[in-house]
């Protein structure tokens, strides 16, 4: 074995500290503040996203050719560690972690000349349309339908769960083009250039922090061009199999968890005990604070065992049981800093984490995020398959063994 | 970074668990731990051919110098098959403190005739050495008198030498070197319900030499004492879980009942994917604290972290396992049940979950070891 850091690093990690120090406009830190979900605030993201990628840092898991910055996964876990200690917004992941790589593999080079660079600017944000009202975890079952018709296809039906549709200029998708056959067949992968085609409706959804995050897009005869077909007619499937192994892209998340363990052995300091001492010195917070960094230090281990490519990292399972263990983690995380924050978390404060509202908090920072925090993660189970199938998933590859 | 053994360590570990698969069978273990002395020679002398016990000495005194990830890439096969033989107790905790020390008994360790135990433990799991209590008063004479009680000492039945933590007058930790023949010891010993022997050592003014105390001024030794053997249980445990889960999808995959393969249950298909997640976890970590351990990195937190959790993992994994097995699971016929009770051991010992995850759980300035 061998755990020995390059020294070069060092050189690196202050280079990456100065600029994360530096950079950022103080809406960008704000949003970092106010962020309580994957999804943090839209402009103040999308901002950030513009600076990062006037340096050439703003997509660390792309390959250099597509403009990604050529980092060992040694520099990318310390730009990860330093990016997380500022508490600064997470990119949006939706262009630079799925459509992105996904175009890079199995794009066609019009595709990737004419979406790429304007995915790693930011100035396209991409919603992803793949679940239907009656087809979530049974995604394969879509009935959102697309017919061919000259040069277009003509869409008719919903989609919903579309992340920011409402903020997104472009959208990937998934349509049914064939009902023959498996239901995974005659799934087609589609890119649409506009959010304003005539007969497309997006209706945001408020969700259980208040915020309007969800969506739901409805499309009654909405004419799109096939030349925004990714893969063959019929074979979406396969494209959107291939999009979902980028969807981590291969960023750390241990580094988030153990910031926010920091920040609430930080808050612990000063948040009264019922009676009497402070919340720190609460034996029970204190155990639970310690299982909590020792699960999230075990996880970071599996991070390791996933970066350097040991047998453990390279488990069948592994997707899944890395969306299990970082889902479920980060819950973890959100319920103890909920509690932690207790009766302060009950006020519901809307305007003052939006973003410029200028609305101060009615108490600390940690009370402000801690509960739309809790509320945000109880979908990080649910999405992207959710921890049911991914548990069926981890079984079955055990039945295999 | 690279967490992978070397070569040279995966070709022990084939060696070793060869011959465990072979002559380490359940029975066999059984029948051990059910005769007297409560482990058995010839597995003990096939330990000195591999080299088990010359692996945790440095070469200079005729060992091979192995280092924290060689010990690691062991002790997860002797958890694996629930090994009772005393080799964490007396050849990687007692064995290199006696080469420094008093190098002239060391080969009778390396020769596998003697073993040495030590007695540590005060009762609840004494997971800090600053909590030992038991007093060595010098005498006017010379030499020492030791009067108090050690708990869980393993080995201490058929050991030759007690390596005997204690308190001296001026408050610092002292390590004593005593014969198990020096008067006024007495022994209450038992079988762990993992399979191992121990004791509870009364000490009763034993009178040892000038020259038994190794060590004046031992908190940092014992400490490092207590960190190798929260590494080492944690490989111990890491090993018994993997067993538990292969036993258990294997068990699910083949009994069935309703018409069907219990493991066609979604309720068993997801206690076994947490079973795997379990294990993935503990097992990542205790590769990384090796690591650590082996570039003389890792604190006394990082280690009783490792050791907590391989507890916690364990145990909850090991539950599983017995209930998977239905009313099998609850028999001493199968290893589940063994197994289960290998973990519980390490949750246990040396200070116990809840304490560890306490003491990490505090503020940042007291979190941080002395």
């Amino acid at each position: 074995m061998n755990i020995d850091r390059d020294p070069a690093l060092a050189a690196f990690r202050a280079e990456v500290a100065h600029f994360l120090d530096t950079a950022p406009t103080p809406d960008i830190r704000e949003a970092g503040l106010k962020t309580t979900c994957v999804f943090a605030p839209f402009e103040a993201t999308m901002a950030w996203q513009k600076l990062l990628n006037q340096k050439g840092w703003a997509a660390p898991g792309w390959p250099a050719e597509y403009g990604g910055p050529g980092w060992t996964p040694e520099q990318r876990a310390v730009f990860d560690e330093e990016y997380c200690k500022r508490d600064l917004p997470p990119l949006l992941p939706n262009g630079l972690q799925m459509v992105g790589p996904m175009l890079m593999d199995l794009g066609t080079e019009e595709q990737k000349a004419k979406y790429l660079p304007r995915i790693l600017s930011g100035e396209d944000y991409w919603t992803q349309g793949y679940s239907e009202p009656g087809a979530g975890s049974d995604l394969a079952s879509l009935s959102c339908m697309a017919v061919a018709d000259g040069d277009d296809y003509v869409i008719n039906g919903s989609k919903i769960w579309t992340t920011l549709a409402h903020k997104a200029n472009r959208m990937f998708m998934l349509v049914r083009t064939s009902t023959e056959g498996r239901k995974q067949q005659g799934i087609t992968f589609l890119l649409l250039d506009r959010m304003d085609y005539p007969g497309l409706e997006v209706r945001p959804i408020i969700g259980l922090d208040g915020f309007p995050e969800q969506c739901e897009v409805f499309f009654t005869d909405v004419r799109v061009p096939q030349s925004g077909r990714v893969g063959a007619e019929n074979d979406g499937w396969t494209v959107a199999k291939a999009l979902l192994k980028h969807e981590r892209g291969g960023a750390a998340l241990s580094p988030g968890f153990f910031r926010k363990i920091a920040l609430m052995r930080e808050a612990a300091s000063t948040t009264r005990a019922p009676g009497g001492g402070m919340m720190a010195d609460d034996s029970v917070f204190q155990r639970d604070l310690g299982v909590l960094e020792a699960d999230v230090t075990a996880y970071a281990a599996f991070e390791n065992m996933i970066r350097t490519g040991h047998a453990l990292g390279r488990d069948p399972a592994m997707p899944s049981l890395n969306k299990i263990m970082s889902s479920e983690l980060g819950q973890q995380v959100s319920v103890l800093a909920m509690r932690l924050a207790g009766i302060e978390g009950l006020p519901l404060q809307l305007a003052a984490l939006d973003v410029g509202s200028g609305v101060d908090p009615l108490g600390s920072w940690h009370d402000l995020v801690a509960m739309p925090a809790y509320l945000n993660a109880r979908a990080t189970t649910i999405y992207a398959g959710t921890n049911e199938v991914q548990r069926d998933l981890i079984a079955r590859s055990l039945g295999q063994a | 970074m690279d967490f992978s053994f070397t070569p040279e360590q995966d070709m022990l570990r084939e060696s070793l668990a060869r011959y465990l698969a072979r002559h380490y069978t359940l029975d066999e273990r059984r029948r051990i731990i059910a005769a007297q002395p409560g482990y058995s020679k010839a597995v003990w002398n096939q330990f000195a051919e591999l080299g088990l016990l010359h692996l945790p000495l440095p070469e200079a005194l005729g060992g091979l110098g192995g280092n924290p990830v060689d010990l690691v890439a062991v002790a997860e096969l002797l958890g694996r098959h629930a090994v009772v033989e005393p080799w964490l107790a007396s050849s990687v905790i007692c064995a290199p403190v006696i080469a420094r020390y008093a190098p002239d008994r060391l080969p009778g360790l390396l020769d596998g005739s003697a073993t040495c135990a030590f007695a540590y433990e005060e009762g609840h799991g004494t997971a800090d050495p600053a909590d030992i209590a038991m007093r060595a008063e010098p005498r006017g004479e010379g030499g020492f008198v030791l009067d108090g009680e050690k708990r869980l000492v393993l080995g201490a039945d058929t050991a030759s030498t007690l390596l005997v933590a204690a308190r001296l007058p001026d408050g610092k930790l002292g390590l004593f070197l005593i014969e198990r023949t020096a008067p006024g010891q007495s022994l209450t010993s038992y079988t762990t319900i993992d399979g191992r022997r121990g004791a509870t050592v009364r000490f009763d003014n034993v009178v040892v030499d000038p020259a038994a105390l190794l060590d004046a001024d031992a908190a940092a030794t014992i400490t490092a004492l207590v960190q190798t053997a929260h590494l080492l249980l944690s490989a111990e445990a890491v090993g018994a879980m993997e067993a538990l889960l292969e036993l258990a999808a294997t068990h699910a995959a083949t009994r069935s009942q309703f018409g069907k393969p219990i493991a066609a249950f979604q309720a068993i298909a997801h206690r076994l994917a947490d079973m795997k997640l379990a294990y993935v976890k503990a097992r990542s970590l205790l590769l990384q604290t090796a690591a650590l351990a082996e570039a003389g990195l890792a604190s006394p937190r990082d280690t009783a972290m490792l050791k907590a959790q391989a507890g916690r993992l364990g145990r909850q994994l090991g539950e599983s396992a017995v209930q998977v097995h239905g009313g099998l699971g609850m028999t001493d016929e199968l290893a589940v049940g063994h197994l289960l009770k290998r973990v519980l051991f390490v949750d246990l010992a040396f200070g116990a979950g809840d304490h560890h995850f306490r003491i990490i759980g505090r503020p940042a300035a007291d979190a941080m070891p002395a």
